[in-house]
């Protein structure tokens, strides 16, 4: 029980540090906060008008305040206003949010897979030949910037050998929403999903492979082998339930990382979510937008990683303790 | 007749010590063409020529939409992007060696609160927030280095204060302790020449890591517009009709430089925590 009371203060103070800091960075950051929080799109303003503003965003008042203000506005789901899309930036964010968790989720599936697979491989032959050639395919995979991937793969599949849409996430001929044409959409995802799972695969296949190394030299798989278990056996029910642990925190740890990548990968797939939000927010200066998107990936990240604490804790009684 | 054992410091021969000879060899190449860039590139950086040509003898990789040598400019790019990659991992490794020295040593409350604000920090997804930062500061070399080394120095502390724990206990600190050794010189004469392994291993992945930061900052349009890397390189072949016309000797040079010089590093990286008997891997 207090395993899990610890973690749920350690997200509670996490999430204070990251409202924190949302709040602090356009005020601390240099210029004007007034524009800082607008954007550029409010140049021109009247002395008056300059004053209203300064009066609805509370920005004469003490930082205090201001704070208050911003959780209680926050918990009304309030975000802010985007003047360059003369939107309320939540919705905005409604809107592009469900085409990254469409790019992310399979992602984060297939890519444990990949690099359980592999590094099961690896670790069991490990030094051989085929152990040198996956790591080294990993290590290069990534030291590859996530956009170069996706490009080379886009320039290749789509532009060259027109196996895959050029992008987007459906065909201009299904007009209705995402769910009215499955079977588009699952074409349109192939690509994107292929290369962030892959690109994001070379981390998790290193610790994968690690653990596989240290698991395979213990005893209980001599003492297996004594009992008469079968090879198989051996490695598909004891070292991979054991081997597979520490990956499992780790995806969670390293979702914060495949967010990076999706974004990029949405961009160059011109995929219409949160990173081509983020992206044309940066363009413009659109900072509420910007500002949203971040608190609102980061609450996701952490709200995915104190669950699977939570699994881990329920899988693993050992960490409890 | 006995077999002479091998001192332990000529055992290494294996692979870790190819890929990381192979990873000095490419990054000493690109050093020297960053140091030769002026003398090497066929054209100087500001001639314009007809743009969008294919590569030829003249241009081995054509030219972009404003008629200047991809060539040139890529021997030029390779300046920018290796220098940020190791001033930024300099100034992380330099900040989280002292941070994990330091709460590694003192433990109590301070560290727990250090070992927090890393686990913390690991969590932010670094991209939305570095895209934040540097579009608040403004793009200029010096903001992008400052917004790397904001998230960057939190891996390096992480690792030097784990080792650093384990030194804590031998007995030869309770010793010097006893001997009451002034704890600067402890921590500077006895714990640091122990964790330097560790600060070097994960300095040369962080390099690594910081160009790959600073590529997507620069793809993204972030980046320094007077300092051309290859990240902005990358971004002006993708907003300017280089990917979307296939024109792949624009955009995929870049790209694949950014790849080696990163992979160099990773695999010097590998060399080192393969020395210090892999206690700590490289990618945590």
């Amino acid at each position: 029980m207090t395993f899990f009371l610890l973690k749920f203060s350690r997200l509670a103070i996490s999430l204070l540090f990251i409202l924190s800091l949302n709040f602090l960075i356009p005020r601390i950051m240099p210029g004007n906060p007034l524009f800082t929080i607008l954007g550029p799109d409010v140049v021109g303003l009247s002395q008056k008008e300059y004053r209203e503003l300064e009066e609805e965003y509370g920005l004469n008042a003490t930082l205090l305040a201001q704070y208050r203000e911003y959780l209680t506005k926050l918990l009304h789901w309030d975000l802010g206003y985007s003047y360059h899309h003369h939107r309320p930036v939540a919705l905005l964010i409604i809107d592009h949010l469900t085409r990254t968790l469409l790019l992310l989720f399979p992602s984060v599936l297939i890519s444990s897979l990949l690099a359980v697979i592999m590094g099961m491989v690896s670790g069991r032959f490990s030094g051989a030949a085929i152990d040198v050639l996956i790591t080294l395919a990993f290590l290069a995979v990534y030291a590859m910037p996530t956009f170069l991937l996706a490009m080379v793969g886009l320039d290749l599949f789509s532009f060259r050998y027109n196996l895959f849409p050029l992008g987007g996430l459906k065909s201009p001929s299904c007009t209705g929403d995402l769910l009215s044409c499955p079977g588009d959409v699952l074409l349109h995802l192939v690509l994107p999903v292929a290369i962030l799972s892959i690109s994001s695969a070379a981390v998790k296949f290193m610790v994968t492979r690690n653990s596989v190394i240290e698991e395979k030299q213990q005893d209980y798989v001599l003492y297996a082998r004594a009992k008469g278990i079968s090879t198989r056996a051996i490695w598909l029910v004891h070292i991979l339930k054991n081997a597979s642990l520490p990956l499992l925190s780790l995806i969670a740890l390293h979702l914060a990382f495949m967010v990076s990548g999706a974004l990029l990968v949405e961009i160059v797939f011109s995929i219409n979510g949160m990173g081509i939000l983020i992206y044309e927010a940066a363009i413009n200066r659109d900072y509420p937008v910007l500002q949203g998107c971040f608190l609102v990936l980061t609450v996701i990240v952490l709200g995915l990683n104190t669950l699977v604490d939570f699994i881990y804790g329920i899988l693993d009684p050992r960490v409890r303790a | 007749m006995k077999k002479m054992k091998q001192p332990e410091h000529f055992k290494i021969r294996s692979v870790e010590t190819i890929f990381g000879a192979c990873g000095f060899l490419c990054l000493f190449i690109f050093c020297l063409i960053s140091v030769l860039a002026p003398w090497l590139s066929p054209h100087a950086l500001d001639t314009s020529f007809f743009p969008f040509l294919s590569p030829s003898w003249q241009h081995p990789l054509g030219t972009n939409d404003m008629g200047y040598d991809i060539f040139s400019e890529l021997l030029h790019s390779s300046r920018v992007s290796l220098i940020i990659g190791l001033v930024a991992a300099s100034i992380s490794a330099f900040i989280g060696s002292l941070i994990g020295i330091v709460s590694g040593y003192f433990r109590g409350i301070m560290g727990e609160m250090v070992t927090g604000a890393i686990d913390l920090f690991l969590l932010i997804p670094a991209l939305p927030l570095m895209i934040i930062l540097a579009s608040y500061l403004g793009a200029s070399i010096w903001n992008i280095v400052f917004v790397i080394v904001l998230l960057g120095w939190c891996s390096t502390a992480r690792a030097v204060r784990a080792k650093t724990l384990k030194l804590r206990e031998l007995p030869f600190i309770d010793a010097m302790i006893a001997l009451d050794i002034p704890v600067t010189r402890i921590l500077s004469r006895h714990i640091l020449p122990n964790v330097m392994e560790i600060i070097s291993a994960k300095f040369v992945v962080s390099v690594a890591g910081a160009m790959l930061s600073e590529a997507s900052l620069s793809f993204l349009g972030l980046g320094d517009p007077t300092k051309v890397s290859w990240g902005t390189m990358m971004h002006y072949a993708f907003k300017r009709g280089g990917f979307a016309n296939g024109m792949w000797f624009w955009y995929l040079p870049p790209g694949l430089c950014i790849a080696v010089c990163a992979m160099s590093f990773v695999l010097i990286g590998l060399y080192f925590s393969k020395r210090d008997n892999g206690a700590i891997p490289w990618w945590q």
